[in-house]
């Protein structure tokens, strides 16, 4: 069995990343669909399909749902099925306060403020913070024999496996400790470090957003704790035996560059990197058996040798820079994938999870 | 004009596309994996090569640009990277992170030392949190502080990938409607005026003649165009399989045309490759229609390298292929 067919039949969480533009989403349909083939009950969730690729699972962006739908048409499969969900920053943060915030008032106050609107959206790694905190929520809930996460384009690797201890970091921020203590008026804040915080932001963006991150930050105290447990336990689920990591790139220089990167920091976390994806290889040409003349004039036949020559070094190229990775791979699988035709409806995933779990390589 | 290079060691002179010679401040912008960082690079060295002094800014901080232009890895320090004595042109290099431009900024208003110490590295992320955008509108308000200074002819910024390139631009915009008046709002004032001063600042949008590729630019343009002001400069259509009629024909009719006669084995080797081009082309064909089709900005295409790693080499002939007449789009369906 060739690895990426084992990581469809037994794993129970696989996370792929990656740098942006090679394939990695597609990749995670496809080998979500193959493990629906094979009998389980899988959910995918990606963060920005393209939009045909959303169409063909059934979820495009004006319809942004907390539910998983079910992919139409994936399976025949009796026990399998799968499923998709499209992963939104600002809606899983808003369901996270829901969850923690307790009474509605509360909830409401915190949902309305202007500094949380704007944090929930764009704070430096809420995306992924959130793509770790839907996991958690999938994980817990026992209703997939197979989640595949895909994350978003990193190019920093840490972005993703460090959000939920920056976001931890974020809270236990020592201005913000001063901050939720009740009872104490801005005027009263005596700490100097904070007084001083804040006197930055009202002398840089005015009074108004220093009332308003008092108030987000008072209306979020006592949730750092159930944001701290959470963090913990999804920090050991992406250490799990289970969990199979597939970091996914392209024979390109600056992708692979990127894997490279990506690779060392999944290592050096501890997280399990079973297999190394390069989609987007070009196909290696047949030898031609002959010397090309070297006085060709330009004509059809001169096209085609160029085209041949071309194909040829490129081909050894992206050899070149595949190598580099294949020596980072240790018990990592390397698969190629060759170039394939726009692959976003269900035959097209099928054709590539067929590539993906060949045992050929 | 192209004035020959006599001289080794010297690029030549090259005549300025008017796109690129109009502007002081050009934004590259395009989603990852398209290839925004070697346009940008390869516009920079296109400008130098007319004579210009041109400043490349790379955001995201890749240090890979400088080597590839001739130098040292990108850092918040400038450094000059190729410099060619006819024409007097140069280009230099830097990074700009959301940190350094804060400290910059405090440094230039006059803050005092209590304050910048309050917005030490430690406070940032809160200061940058608690204020929407404001990260992005520090790296943005460096820039325009970079153009009033008159730092160079013309600088070249090389905007974050991915999903981030619309919030980046969008950042002043957005300040300018949460933050009612102080420091910030006068710079989310100042950036918004440069964006949207088309003497200015071009946006020039990268995209692959791909599908995918093709709808997100065609959403970016919207956005940036309708939404922002922005001026578009040509679209650039990065890594274009090159033109080859050839293809259209299998190798032993083509070996026919020239006269010659062809092993076995070589013609199906050349028909092997001949299908996978022609499928390539067919395919970029019907992108290059749906452009047409989408959006009506000229457009320049540059070549697809038989490389899968860039070198220095690869950028000159990069800057060549941008400096051609842009491509109007032809109204296919009316």
């Amino acid at each position: 069995m060739s690895t990426l067919q084992s990581v469809v039949h037994d794993a129970s969480l696989v996370v792929t990343c990656g740098p942006g533009g090679v394939g990695k989403t597609t990749t995670a349909a496809a080998l979500a669909l193959a493990a629906a083939r094979a009998g389980r009950r899988v959910i995918v969730v990606t963060v920005d399909p393209a939009r045909r690729l959303a169409d063909t699972l059934g979820i495009d962006a004006s319809a942004r749902s907390h539910d998983p739908v079910e992919v139409v048409g994936a399976t025949t499969h009796p026990t399998g099925s799968l499923w998709a969900q499209m992963l939104d920053a600002e809606s899983t943060f808003d369901r996270m306060i829901a969850d923690r915030a307790g009474d509605e008032q509360r909830v409401q106050a915190i949902l309305s403020n202007p500094i949380y609107r704007s944090i929930a959206g764009s704070l430096a790694g809420a995306q992924e913070y959130m793509a770790i905190e839907r996991l958690h929520q999938l994980w817990t809930s026992g209703e997939y024999d197979l989640i595949v996460i895909d994350t978003p384009p990193s190019r920093h690797a840490i972005d993703l496996l460090a959000a939920p201890d920056r976001l931890v970091t974020f809270f236990s921020h020592p201005v913000y400790r001063v901050l939720t203590v009740p009872g104490r008026s801005f005027a009263r804040v005596t700490n100097a470090g904070s007084s001083a915080f804040l006197w930055a932001i009202r002398r840089l963006a005015g009074p108004k957003v220093v009332e308003d991150t008092i108030e987000f930050f008072r209306s979020l105290s006592g949730m750092e704790a159930g944001l701290r447990q959470r963090a913990a336990e999804t920090a050991q689920i992406l250490r799990s035996e289970e969990t199979a990591f597939v970091l996914v790139s392209s024979p390109r220089a600056e992708a692979i560059d990127e894997a490279v990167h990506l690779a060392g920091a999944l290592r050096d976390g501890g997280f399990p990197l079973h297999a190394m994806v390069v989609n987007l290889v070009h196909p290696t040409p047949a030898p031609l058996g002959m010397e090309v003349p070297a006085d060709l004039p330009p004509g059809p036949l001169t096209d085609q040798f160029d085209l041949h020559r071309e194909l040829t070094a490129l081909v050894a190229d992206e050899a070149r820079e595949m190598n580099t990775l294949r020596t980072l791979a240790d018990d990592a699988a390397l698969v190629e994938v060759p170039l394939l035709d726009d692959v976003q409806d269900l035959a097209g995933l099928a054709v590539l999870g067929g590539h993906l779990l060949s045992t050929a390589g | 004009m192209i004035l020959p290079d006599t001289l080794a060691g010297m690029g030549p002179v090259r005549a300025t596309p008017v796109w690129l010679g109009r502007t002081r401040v050009l934004v590259v912008v395009g989603k990852g994996g398209v290839g925004t960082s070697t346009v940008a690079a390869s516009s920079a060295l296109l400008a130098a090569k007319g004579g210009a002094d041109v400043l490349l800014v790379a955001v995201d901080g890749k240090p890979g640009l400088g080597p590839l232009l001739g130098g040292q890895p990108l850092g918040p320090a400038e450094q000059t990277l190729r410099t060619f004595t006819r024409g007097g042109g140069r280009v230099r290099g830097r990074t700009i992170s959301p940190e350094q431009a804060f400290g910059d900024y405090l440094e230039l208003k006059g803050f005092g030392r209590l304050l910048r110490r309050a917005a030490s590295a430690a406070s940032f992320d809160l200061i940058a949190g608690s204020t929407p955008g404001m990260e992005h509108l520090l790296v943005l308000g460096k820039i325009k502080e970079l153009d009033r200074e008159k730092a160079a002819d013309l600088i070249i910024v090389d905007v974050p990938p991915a999903g981030h390139a619309a919030p980046f631009l969008r950042s002043a915009s957005a300040l300018q409607r949460a933050v009612a008046s102080g420091p910030v709002r006068d710079q989310a004032d100042e950036v918004s005026a440069l964006l949207a001063d088309h003497q200015r600042c071009q946006c020039v949008l990268v995209t692959l003649p791909e599908e995918t590729p093709v709808n997100e630019v065609v959403e970016l343009a919207y956005d940036l165009e309708d939404d922002l002001g922005l001026a578009l400069a040509p679209l650039v259509v990065n890594a274009c399989w090159p033109e080859r009629p050839g293809l259209s024909m299998s190798a032993a009719a083509a070996a026919k045309q020239q006269h010659m006669t062809l092993p076995a084995a070589t013609r199906r080797a050349l028909d092997g490759v001949v299908r996978f081009g022609r499928a390539r082309l067919d395919s970029q064909h019907e992108q290059f229609a749906r452009l047409d089709e989408a959006l009506p900005l000229p457009r320049v295409q540059l070549p697809r390298l038989p490389a899968a790693r860039l070198l220095p080499a690869h950028l000159d002939l990069l800057a060549s292929a941008l400096a051609a007449e842009p491509i109007m789009p032809q109204r296919v369906s009316q």
